[in-house]
């Protein structure tokens, strides 16, 4: 294919190149002048991660050819900030805390930017209209909207690198400096101008593109894969199949390991990998695909979890009989007695679709072996310690030569916490060709072969007390959980977990079961379990207007208290449940409201808690180092990663803290498995109380050690000194103090190198199993939180409008006010906006994902999105770092139930199905109507 | 996600263009803003050849009136023909058309109007990707032998959801049309062949040039109405279009369109003939006719995009009764 020249204007530069007429303009900038900021979210044109302004109007990169783009006048996201002053809108998105994982930065800057040269009014209305071409999944868009119209109104512009010491403000009176403060988080300059790098950003020298064949076929045998045509085509470097794999199965847990990275027998979903190529060049990589021939031979699959345990279905997995993965038994007290002495007595079953993670960043792979066969991999996880270990496993070679490195991750969600087939594909690629692949994979991918959430039948029976005290709870769980195990053991357990802590019960069985379908693997998700969560709360307003007993009442009867023990026996340190529901009812007006709105209008609440951390093994600690240089630097060295959600800026926030520092002044080395210690990763919620406190801990092993030299300069006792403001003095006498970086020149000089070492490991009880022994100390402390929310229904239509959000959480302390802000308003997007109105999967008969695209499942727009009223509440934990605990999941659970019960009330039905959409919400009026 | 290979052709003039698709025909597509023709071509459902760029050809471009009628170039940004003002005031439903169209900022400028015309019919079990295809026969669409969206079905069965057709639909909207036999102007209604594989009448050697719109009586006014879920980005799965014009408070005249449900925007004579002559507060008649609406319009849709035949027959009815509200009220 003959290359034709082209002349572009990108950011005011005259660029001559040659490209062929197929690349769009999204190719060229990112693979030919090497500007990345703009991104294939999806590669549809829906998503807007590839906008860039074409003669200042915001376009998609992904759908304007290269060659269409020719005299005119493009300017990217690099192309903003002018002679390093940043333009407003990226200066507005950093101060207002408005940016988190950054996927969609880029896209949403220049839809902006696009927006304020237009000179339309800058409205909360139209600012929104403008950005609902910009799908965020992580924020909410609240902090953006806010953003853009400050900007848009006083587009003073700013330097870049602001000071940020004179940025944040101190929140309370005094206590502390750095944490507790709305401080802008030091990641977000990167993504608003294009700097930050995710892994599809990334190029090596002579990389070559890879790229995975996958199963057409839900359930099939495969007979025979011939890759030589593949093999032998010009360009193609590397060909694997099951083959050149040992074979060997792999899984979470001991007990669920039943999957091969390549499959050398079968395919169990369609989707699933089936072998993988490395070529020159995208193009040449897709030829070669198409080129490998598979023949299979396609057994009967099974796509409903019920109709999978029937004695009939066809078997997915060898060693589990009627397709059964897990099932997690939980009995407690004596349920039937329980029963017996209840005053009313109810059963309800509840189901919801999977909905699916939908993070801003598809996933992707880049793997490299360096001369000493040491290998560097970058890909987006929740814990790079998580995926070392099976790599070094399944590549044979020990840990210290596998190098998960630090990446920027656009999203998570629980979706990217365990090792995936691509990560083991791409590295083998490397290995076989020499050389560096990368694997990128569509928006179709990402759907449908890395993690969906569970569908659910949820069946609860309960029976309370006449002040509607639950006595006893019954509880069986069916979810479909795919063709793998996954996380399976915890995902069957979270859902009720979150509900057994939220709320008191002292007689409960629970039966949880995970069932093998020929479908896309499920994982863990933040919003875990909609029908369970819905189920639980909706059934307590069932149950409430039975006894005549309001909704809000019914919760602060049923609230989990300080001190309690959970029925499965972790001893709740802190709570402040009951606050959070007051606080929410008062500020979203509830007794002015409830049974008084306007017909269609409902008001609703959702409580739920979130375990910060659970039971890892080995895994469960955290190690931080700390390197403090001579001018008074410091590095931070520490295993925590951040998603999206803040976390390298948590870290930064507290060894400033405690060592007296600016956040100027620490560097951070995180999540690299070669130079940072064991770590728990993101997904069970511990960064902070981890994490964070055992960088705590090893900053005040470093604040120790320069005490030490300090008080001996000073002549003054170590236990009278304070590190303030980059100086070492004696408490109340700030004037005669030494300079940090002095202290640590001394030491050096003394002999008395000052560095931080520093670990937690959170006691939780050992024997604590999922499902083997699902009773004991889970982890040490519990979020809470309450979310209200108030809808109007258009009885015609059945169309929501949401009008009024307000979520409280208890987040034991506030570590940045503003970013958990940020946290509250992004998890009401997932968990109630899209997760219980417009999100779900639907299927043909073949397994086949009918809405794998951004254009068709729909993740909600700024449009859309209501704005939320957050209150934090601290019960300040006795065991977290400043008090502080797990602050980004529960509302997302805490906003699904609340919105189901808005609806719910508005339209005078309990919705038992979920996504609660248009259509079954104009049945349910419909059906109300015929009976009245 | 990758385009096929094509070449891309360039013309400066119309002549050249006409020229480049008698010579590649078949083998050849129009390229406008891309935002359709590119989202299938990388699915692979079509991967011509040839790709003939409008880019150079300004003359397609503008919004122009006279002679009693507005003339819209076919290469108009939607964004243009949304905020011209005329458009906002004489023709309502275009102009919510228009605005309610993938995203505001972004597709608006490069989506054009005779490509929003020209689209190709949509279906779930259709617009997919190559490898979402594969391990299954083809469709009537993909030039196969069946239909998935109805089961068993000897012909296609793909939703025709363009917003502006719809509207257009009532405005009495004429396309002026220019291949290598000459020049013709048909009513745009003719321009869809209500055939799901090949949804438009156009020759491959032929370009869409202009709409004519006549410039709408004194006393009369239109509207546009559209359900999606999401409220913007989605293309609607139930639309109405009207228009309406009135005397002495008794309709004259009423034209009744509803898209996506059909292959082609329907339309609806017999009920909006209920209206004619009718009190504009007669209930009953405003009952009579957007229940036939609802009717005649929930024979031809099919469950292929994403929302209930059910639901989105009963949206007919609320969506053509709201529009006709609306746009009575905007006589007034």
């Amino acid at each position: 294919m003959k290359k034709v020249p082209l002349t572009l204007n990108v950011n005011s530069e005259k660029i001559e190149l040659t490209v062929k007429p197929h690349r769009t303009l999204l190719e060229v900038l990112r693979e030919q002048l090497d500007l990345t900021g703009a991104k294939e979210g999806c590669g549809e044109g829906v998503c807007g991660s590839c906008t860039v302004l074409m003669d200042d109007k915001p376009v998609r990169a992904c759908l304007t050819l290269a060659l269409e783009a020719a005299d005119t006048r493009i300017v990217t996201v690099e192309g903003l900030a002018q002679g390093g002053k940043l333009d407003p809108v990226q200066d507005a998105l950093i101060r207002n805390g408005a940016i988190q994982c950054g996927y969609c930065a880029s896209g949403m800057v220049m839809a902006a930017k696009g927006f304020t040269l237009s000179g339309a009014e800058p409205e909360e209305d139209t600012i929104r209209k403008a950005l609902s071409g910009n799908i965020c999944r992580c924020t909410g868009y609240q902090k953006i909207v806010e953003s853009v119209k400050e900007a848009a109104i006083s587009p003073a512009g700013a330097e870049t690198r602001p000071n940020l010491s004179m940025l944040h403000k101190t929140d309370k009176a005094g206590q502390f400096e750095i944490v507790g403060t709305r401080m802008p988080r030091v990641d977000t300059r990167a993504k608003v101008t294009g700097g930050a790098k995710f892994t599809a950003d990334l190029a090596f020298p002579h990389m070559l593109t890879g790229k995975i064949l996958r199963s057409p076929h839900a359930h099939a045998r495969i007979v025979d894969i011939d890759t030589r045509a593949a093999e032998n085509l010009p360009g193609v470097k590397a060909v694997l199949t099951g083959k050149d794999t040992s074979g060997r199965k792999w899984g979470v847990f001991r007990y669920t390991v039943d999957q091969q990275f390549l499959p050398t027998e079968k395919v169990r979903y369609f989707g699933e990998e089936v072998a993988a190529v490395a070529a020159v060049d995208e193009d040449t990589a897709l030829e070669a695909l198409g080129l490998i021939q598979v023949t299979y031979e396609e057994l009967p699959a099974v796509f409903d979890p019920m109709a999978a345990m029937a004695p009939d279905a066809p078997l997915i997995h060898e060693d589990f009989p009627q397709n059964i993965n897990i099932h997690v038994p939980i009995n407690v007290g004596d349920v039937e007695k329980g029963f017996s002495e209840s005053y009313y007595v109810r059963e309800d079953t509840f189901t919801a679709a999977e909905e699916s993670y939908f993070q801003a960043e598809p996933y992707a792979v880049v793997a490299k072996f360096d001369a000493d066969g040491n290998l560097d991999i970058w890909c987006p996880n929740a814990g790079p310690h998580m995926k070392s270990k099976p790599l070094s496993n399944a590549l044979g070679i020990p840990l210290h030569k596998v190098r998960v490195r630090k990446i920027t991750i656009g999203g998570h969600f629980g979706g990217r916490s365990e090792i995936a087939p691509a990560d083991y594909i791409c590295a083998l690629l490397a290995r076989k060709a020499g050389r560096p692949v990368k694997i990128v994979y569509t928006r179709e991918e990402n759907t449908v072969s890395t993690r969906q959430g569970h569908s659910m039948i949820t069946t609860i029976k309960t029976g309370v007390n006449k002040e509607g005290r639950v006595i006893a709870r019954d509880i069986t769980c069916y979810m479909d959980g795919g063709a793998y195990s996954s996380t399976g053991p915890i995902a069957t357990s979270v859902p009720f977990l979150s509900m057994e802590q939220a709320y008191r019960m002292e007689n409960v069985r629970y039966n949880g079961y995970r069932i093998y379908t020929n479908k896309p693997i499920r994982g863990m998700i933040r919003v875990h379990g909609r029908s369970f969560a819905c189920g639980i709360d909706t059934q307590l307003d069932m149950i409430g207007a039975h006894l005549n007993i309001d909704p809000v009442t019914m919760r602060l009867r049923n609230a989990r208290e300080v001190g309690d023990t959970t029925c499965t026996g972790s001893y709740v340190g802190s709570c402040a449940m009951k606050e959070t529901i007051v606080k929410a009812a008062e500020k979203a007006g509830w007794d002015k409201k409830i049974d008084r709105l306007p017909p269609y209008h409902g008001i609703g609440i959702g409580c739920n808690s979130v375990q910060t951390g659970f039971p890892m093994g080995i895994r469960g600690g955290s190690q931080a180092f700390i390197k403090l240089n001579e001018d008074g630097g410091v590095t931070v060295v520490s295993g925590v990663v951040d998603n999206g959600q803040g976390n390298d800026n948590m870290l930064v926030q507290i060894a400033a803290q405690e060592l007296g520092l600016l956040p100027e002044d620490i560097q951070l080395v995180t999540a690299d498995t070669e130079l940072t210690p064991s770590d728990p990763g993101a997904y069970s919620q511990v960064s902070t109380f981890v994490g964070g406190q055992a960088v705590q801990i090893a900053a005040q092993n470093a604040r120790e050690k320069l005490f030490d030299i300090a008080a001996d300069a000073l002549e003054a006792s170590k236990d009278d000194l304070v590190a303030k403001d980059r100086m070492i003095y004696v408490k109340g006498s700030p004037d005669k103090g030494i300079p940090l970086k002095k202290v640590v020149r001394m030491g050096l000089i003394q002999g008395r190198g000052v560095t931080g070492e520093g670990g937690y490991w959170p006691k939780t009880d050992p024997k604590r199993e999922w499902v083997k022994n699902p009773y004991g100390q889970m982890c040490e402390a519990f979020s809470y939180g309450t979310t209200i929310v108030e809808v109007a229904v258009d009885p015609e239509t059945g169309q929501v409008k949401v009008l009024d959000v307000t979520a409280a959480q208890d987040v034991g302390f506030a570590i940045n006010p503003m970013v958990l802000e940020g946290q509250f308003q992004g998890s009401v997007a997932m968990g109630g906006q899209g997760g219980m109105l417009t999100e779900y999967h639907f299927w043909d008969d073949k397994g086949r994902v009918m809405n794998p695209t951004m254009l068709e499942y729909k993740v909600p727009l700024a449009v859309d999105m209501p704005n939320v009223n957050s209150i934090i509440v601290e019960s300040i934990d006795p065991k977290g770092p400043y008090g502080a605990k797990e602050a980004g999941m529960s509302i997302a659970m805490s906003a699904a139930q609340a919105y189901s019960a808005a609806v719910s009330n508005a339209v005078g039905v309990y919705f038992d199905e979920y996504p609660i959409t248009p259509d079954k919400i104009l049945e349910a009026i419909h059906k109300k109507q015929n009976l009245t | 996600m990758r385009l096929p290979r094509f070449e891309y052709l360039e013309p400066k003039k119309i002549g050249n263009a006409l020229d480049y698709l008698k010579t590649y025909g078949d083998s050849c597509r129009i390229l406008g803003g891309g935002t359709d023709l590119l989202v299938r071509m990388k699915q692979r459902l079509c991967q011509p050849a040839y790709l003939l760029s409008l880019k150079s050809l300004g003359v397609l471009e503008g919004i122009r009136q006279g002679n009693g009628e507005v003339v819209i170039g076919a290469r108009t940004s939607l964004a243009a023909v949304s905020a011209s003002p005329f458009v906002r005031e004489e023709l309502p439903a275009l102009h919510q058309a228009m605005e309610s169209i993938g995203a505001p900022s972004i597709q608006r400028h490069r989506g054009t109007i005779g490509g929003n015309l020209c689209q190709d019919t949509r279906c779930l079990f259709y617009n997919q990707s190559a490898f979402w295809r594969s391990g299954k026969a083809p469709c009537h669409k993909a030039g196969g032998q069946t239909c998935y969206a109805r089961q068993d079905s000897d012909r296609c069965h793909s939703t025709f959801q363009s917003d502006g057709a719809t509207a257009l639909s009532v405005l009495d909207a004429k396309v002026a049309i220019v291949g290598s036999k000459g020049k013709r102007k048909i009513p745009l209604p003719d321009l869809y062949s209500t055939v799901g594989e090949h949804p438009l009448t156009l020759e491959p050697d032929e370009i869409l040039t202009d709409i004519h719109i006549p410039i709408p009586q004194a006393g009369s006014s239109s509207a546009y109405k559209r359900l999606s879920f999401r409220s913007a980005v989605d293309y609607p799965i139930v639309s109405v279009a009207v228009f309406v014009r009135t005397e002495k408070a008794v309709i004259r005249e009423a034209r009744i369109a509803v898209g996506a449900m059909g292959r082609a925007p329907l339309i609806l004579l017999q009920a909006a003939g209920k209206l004619n002559g009718k009190s504009v507060t007669d209930a009953q008649a405003m009952d009579d006719a957007v229940g036939q609406c609802m009717d005649l319009a929930s024979a031809f849709a099919v469950d292929n995009v994403g929302a209930t035949v059910d639901y989105r027959s009963r949206m007919v009815s609320v969506l053509a009764r709201r529009a006709f509200e609306e746009a009575l009220a905007e006589i007034q």
